[in-house]
């Protein structure tokens, strides 16, 4: 419950006061918001697994934004980083699928 | 990914795939009585994004919704329904709770952080640098365009503004030279610097050539517009001699005869006077005449302008 409210939270306050992201962090900022999404998505997936554990899920949601912005550095530095954002970005997207899947499994029970 | 048509019960977590070596694992079956239960010998499903190992799964057991939902509801009872709802209502502050809800909130406010920008700045943001690079071409090829088209319309407003100027000038000039003509042809009053000449003739003894002598004296000093009584003297003027008075235009002006003359009052009064001059002349018939230089002369008397019915400028 207190999780939710913090995404709502963050949600209002990101939406109200319009922080100014810093140019160097801005093109790492989605990858990162998606890698957290998946994050999100497997913790969801082990706590109706039982076996949610708040400190995987924190290393896990750090390595996960930081191994994603890394990525699209590295891209960017190798000058494919369009294409390494895209496949970061379709293999985070299939994980959450599969996640979003299972979740649905435990919640509808289909 | 996830298979649809697997056999299994449904009521059972799937085993999770991709996520990591160990998801592939096949669920060891006696973990299957107890789902979602951290049993020993788990190979649980590596569900940590970063395909965390399953030696770090058994730990998970000592956090809030597992073990309140394990207490609450032995056996297979405990569902992923249920756990989600435990874990949802009612609210607990814990450890957990706190930590996920700070994450999830730098996560909320990454999201609201990126919508907002995506949708801030339309169409650019997305576009690929070669389509971005195209574009700024266009953008500078078109700047360019608008810069010639700015400087040859300034150019033509310039010209523009230069004929108009011309026009207004030549409009003044021509306002200006139908003032002086008007004053050589009477159709205008004028005033200026002049003289006043009365000639008081009680014997009737001036005539029309002694008064047409003293105009021409007065021409040839310098008059610039004249007036006699009240008919202005201008270049058709003719006088002559009727009965005992003297008319002038057809016109008879009576006793005294008043002269309003513009010009240079230092040229006009000494060309009356000089010596056997027009003065004279006239005092010899008895007339009393005086000359008065004045400050500002208004000649006022106006005579129609006259449209000529042969004579035509040869100019054009």
């Amino acid at each position: 419950m207190i999780a939710v409210l913090g995404l709502i939270v963050g949600v209002v306050v990101g939406l109200v006061v319009r922080p100014v992201v810093p140019t160097v962090v801005e093109p790492y900022l989605p990858i990162a918001v998606i890698a957290a999404l998946d994050a999100v998505f497997g913790g969801l997936r082990a706590m109706l697994d039982g076996i949610f554990d708040d400190k995987v899920f924190v290393v896990s949601f750090l390595s996960n934004v930081v191994v994603a912005a890394l990525i699209v550095f590295l891209g960017d530095k190798l000058g494919v980083g369009a294409q390494l954002s895209t496949g970061v970005v379709v293999v985070l997207g299939i994980r959450i699928f599969s996640n979003a899947a299972a979740i649905r499994r435990h919640v509808f029970r289909a | 990914m996830v298979t649809d048509g697997n056999p299994e019960p449904a009521r059972q977590p799937e085993p999770p795939q991709g996520h990591g070596p160990a998801g592939r694992r096949p669920m060891p079956p006696e973990n299957r009585a107890v789902p979602g239960r951290p049993g020993p010998g788990e190979s649980a499903p590596a569900w940590g994004p970063g395909g965390e190992p399953a030696a770090s799964v058994p730990s998970a057991g000592d956090t809030a919704p597992g073990t309140a939902a394990d207490d609450g509801t032995p056996g297979r009872a405990e569902t992923g329904r249920q756990r989600l709802v435990a874990s949802l209502w009612p609210p607990r502050l814990t450890r957990a709770q706190l930590i996920v809800a700070l994450l999830l909130f730098i996560l909320g406010l990454g999201l609201a952080i990126q919508v907002r920008s995506t949708s801030d700045s339309s169409a650019l943001r997305g576009a690929r640098q070669e389509d971005l690079v195209r574009i700024l071409d266009e953008l500078d090829n078109r700047s360019q365009r608008l810069t010639d088209e700015e400087r040859r319309l300034e150019g033509q407003k310039t010209e523009l503004e230069n004929s108009s100027d011309q026009a207004e000038e030549a409009r003044k000039q021509t306002v200006e030279k139908e003032q002086q003509l008007g004053v050589l042809a009477g159709t205008v009053a004028a005033q200026g610097p002049g003289i006043n000449l009365t000639i008081d003739d009680s014997a009737h003894s001036v005539e029309a050539d002694k008064l047409l002598d003293t105009i021409q004296e007065l021409r040839a000093a310098g008059a610039e517009a004249i007036q006699v009584n009240d008919v202005r003297i201008v270049a058709n003027t003719y006088l002559s001699d009727s009965g005992n008075g003297v008319e002038i235009d057809g016109k008879r002006v009576g006793q005294p005869y008043r002269f309003k003359v513009i010009g240079k009052p230092e040229d006009l009064e000494p060309a009356l006077n000089i010596p056997g001059g027009v003065v004279q002349t006239l005092e010899k018939e008895q007339a009393k005449v005086s000359v008065t230089r004045e400050g500002k002369i208004i000649v006022n008397a106006l005579r129609e302008a006259k449209r000529p019915d042969y004579a035509r400028s040869s100019s054009q």
